[in-house]
């Protein structure tokens, strides 16, 4: 085992750290969580001319042909200064279709995700806000070489902004499909948007009879079965990486603070029940910041490990988000304000906890997997 | 990052694995209860058979007997060895003493100690706790009186963990009652068949003679047997903490637990048919599941840390927290799950796994109290690992 940084890690987070320190700054994530996206397009913008989108896309697609464990460290420090940034989205997307895709459709499509020029975000959920796809309703009929798509999926993040959604469908055989279906300004597309505690845009959209390239589809039948699954776990290993470093903040801001407000004629921190409190958030960050390590490094072209995606799922969703209470217990009263930042740690908290199936769900998988 | 074992480590796991096949008995389910005779036997004859594969003191220096080895290897070593719960493991001294007379020690000693250790021949024993000391460990009263070419040992060390089967005891000993409390400790050794040691039994809450208390009357003491300088006991001591602390023995019972209770309840035994497909003991053994990895990549990033030349002080103090933790917790889980069943002692009849949950998880209440209660590592935490001011 190995839990140091290797040299390409240190060089992404050292240069993530750097600039994110003033790009992704409570202003700016104020203002995304308004409703104002221009701060998020000029951001992203930036992003792409580091050419995050593309870390893990292989080169001879335009990418950076990083691993997944590199791009961990990267989704660590967007976590940890709650980047307003699809690149979970982006990441997780272009990873499902370099490993179930035909060479077509890679090289249709990962170059310009790479560019920039596409923004692929995943639409998995519906009405009944479950990440179980066996339930999915969204229905595809085959016409010629094109397939028609109706029905309506839920909590896509940033479809505001994306060209083009990685969804999962029903075939009219019965059997689940996922599909690249362009979404920006697409006949018979609406979007609804909903307004959503993590403060990043997430809507609804609608389909209605929208004609798609059958070229488009990425999977069916089994293998989609496999896709799909292994982009759902990819999404929670990403969630957990983000939490880890979101935890981490959170840890740093709170041990800050209590060293610095004095009660009683000295720091607040002095207090062994204020200690014994940011310990074991020291803990749960690092617990939650090695087993997303840990399920990250085990993704790779060959396979990943679902158990241990599940673990840093697990963990994170509810190690992450009590870390984030104690915090406002240690805060005390100006924690429980709107004005201080912390409610925005807490807010992303809940809503990451619940992406990419939240920890009940995820404990269930992980039975099935010891046998029970 | 690399979240595997080498090919090499992997490979000594499987050999160690292997011996323990055929070192345990068919039907060992332990843990080992080193004041029945038979168990303390298996005990001796395990450990030398690890010391003739040279397993005991891997990451030590080869002219003390060791091979040199990475602390991945002791860990991988104790993990496996506790999974199994194996006896023949004297942690006192390959541990936690043996690191410390190698920092600490002269020549003469590391000669004279070491080796033994390696060859599994002599059992160690710690002396720190005191009936009125216990996480104010530097109150200590045992005193140490300078008389010429030794020292006059008087007072009483308690909670002494197989000092009814040790042959040697590390202690520390107030030297100087003048000093300031941290300033007057040296550390000594002691063989423990010296006039004056007298080894009083305690019965601990699980009905295990484990733990004693040792009372030291005008015991002689060879001055040679001080470790370090006159007066640093306090820091030659931490250190041996320092070591102490790893939390990799309970992540892998734990893992050992959780597994013996998946047995159980997917077996198809028709009381029980009804609770292996609840969804909500499901999540709970998924849960423990989880957590069980956690505090197991807390040990291993510890023994990385130790690998890379760190002394690993915070993180050791948080693999010992959720490490305890957890395996309370998922004896705590067992008991609970084998309901009425949970609740028989062992060796009474119609009692489930041997009544194993039960004693275990009376057993191991000590796990987060021992070796600096839980709540003294999360002031550690606190104040070396995250800076928090103590006034």
């Amino acid at each position: 085992m190995d839990f140091g940084l290797t040299e390409t890690q240190e060089l992404i987070r050292r240069s993530a750290r750097e600039f994110l320190k003033d790009q992704s700054d409570s202003e700016t994530i104020r203002s995304v969580a308004s409703g104002n996206y221009d701060a998020l397009e000029n951001l992203w913008k930036k992003t792409i001319e580091l050419g995050w989108p593309g870390l893990v896309i292989p080169e001879e697609f335009g990418g950076a042909g990083f691993s997944f464990g590199d791009l961990a460290v990267l989704l660590e420090e967007l976590g940890a200064t709650l980047a307003p940034v699809p690149i979970v989205e982006s990441a997780i997307t272009s990873w499902i279709i370099e490993r179930y895709g035909s060479e077509s459709i890679k090289s249709e499509i990962l170059p310009q995700i790479s560019s920039g020029d596409i923004l692929l975000t995943p639409s998995i959920v519906e009405r009944n806000g479950s990440w179980d796809t066996s339930s999915t309703t969204v229905a595809a009929t085959k016409s010629g070489s094109n397939v028609v798509i109706t029905g309506e999926k839920r909590f896509v993040a940033f479809a505001q902004q994306a060209t083009h959604s990685l969804t999962t469908i029903r075939m009219d055989d019965g059997e689940l499909a996922l599909i690249a279906i362009p979404i920006w300004k697409a006949e018979g597309i609406h979007q609804t948007p909903v307004d959503h505690a993590s403060g990043v845009p997430v809507s609804s959209i609608t389909f209605n009879e929208v004609v798609v390239p059958e070229a488009n589809i990425v999977a069916t039948g089994e293998k989609a079965v496999k896709a799909i699954q292994e982009l759902v776990s990819a999404g929670s290993v990403a969630r957990a990486a983000q939490l880890a470093g979101l935890g981490r903040a959170v840890l740093d801001a709170t041990v800050s603070y209590t060293t610095n407000r004095e009660q009683f004629g000295r720091p607040v921190g002095t207090f062994q029940a204020v200690q014994h409190h940011l310990a074991e958030m020291a803990i749960a960050a690092k617990q939650v910041s090695h087993l997303a390590h840990s399920a990250a490094w085990s993704f790779s072209r060959e396979g990943y490990s679902y158990e241990r995606a599940a673990q840093a799922k697990i963990a994170a969703s509810e190690k992450i988000s009590a870390l984030c209470w104690t915090a406002h217990q240690c805060h005390g009263a100006i924690g429980f304000t709107w004005e201080h930042d912390l409610h925005l740690y807490t807010r992303r908290a809940l809503a990451w906890k619940t992406d990419y199936g939240d920890a009940g769900f995820h404990k269930s998988n992980l039975a099935d997997t010891m046998g029970l | 990052m690399r979240f595997e074992f080498t090919a090499e480590e992997s490979n000594f796991k499987r050999r160690l694995s292997a011996f323990l096949d055929n070192a345990l008995p068919d039907d060992w389910r332990g843990p080992p209860d080193e004041s029945r005779d038979d168990h303390w036997h298996l005990n001796q004859k395990i450990k030398r058979g690890l010391a003739d594969q040279g397993w005991l003191v891997m990451s030590w220096p080869k002219k003390y007997g060791g091979s040199d080895s990475s602390p991945m290897m002791n860990t991988i070593f104790a993990e496996e060895m506790a999974y199994r719960r194996a006896p023949g493991h004297d942690r006192f001294g390959t541990r936690m003493f043996g690191p410390t007379l190698m920092r600490f020690g002269s020549e003469d000693q590391r000669i004279k100690y070491l080796g033994s250790i390696a060859r599994g021949e002599i059992q160690w024993c710690q002396g720190y706790s005191e009936p009125n000391s216990g996480s104010d460990l530097a109150s200590l009263q045992t005193k140490a009186i300078d008389d010429g070419d030794h020292f006059t040992v008087t007072g009483a060390k308690i909670w002494t963990s197989l000092a009814h089967r040790a042959d040697m005891m590390f202690m520390l000993v107030r030297t100087d009652p003048n000093s300031a409390p941290h300033k007057g400790i040296s550390l000594i050794m002691v063989d423990m068949k010296s006039p004056g040691v007298d080894i009083q039994p305690i019965i601990n809450m699980a009905g295990v003679h484990s733990f004693n208390q040792v009372i030291f009357n005008e015991v002689r003491v060879p001055k040679e047997n001080l470790v370090g300088d006159l007066n640093d006991g306090w820091r030659v001591g931490m250190t041996v903490l320092n070591f102490e602390r790893s939390g990799i023995d309970y992540a892998a019972w734990a893992r050992a637990a959780l597994e013996e209770l998946v047995d159980y309840v997917s077996a198809h035994d028709p009381i029980i048919e009804t609770i292996s497909s609840d969804p909500i003991i499901r999540r709970t053994l998924a849960e423990l599941k989880t957590e069980i990895e956690a505090a197991r990549l807390m040990c291993f990033d510890v023994a990385w840390r130790q690998g890379q030349g760190e002394v690993p002080s915070s993180e050791a103090s948080m693999s010992k927290v959720v490490a305890t933790e957890i395996y309370t917790k998922v004896l705590d889980y067992g008991v609970e799950l084998l309901g009425m069943y949970g609740v028989l002692e062992p060796g009474s009849s119609q009692s489930k796994l041997e009544g194993r949950f039960l004693k275990m998880r009376l057993f191991y209440t000590s796990g987060p109290i021992l070796a600096g209660t839980n709540e003294i590592q999360k002031n550690i935490i606190a104040q070396r690992g995250l800076g928090l001011p103590r006034k």
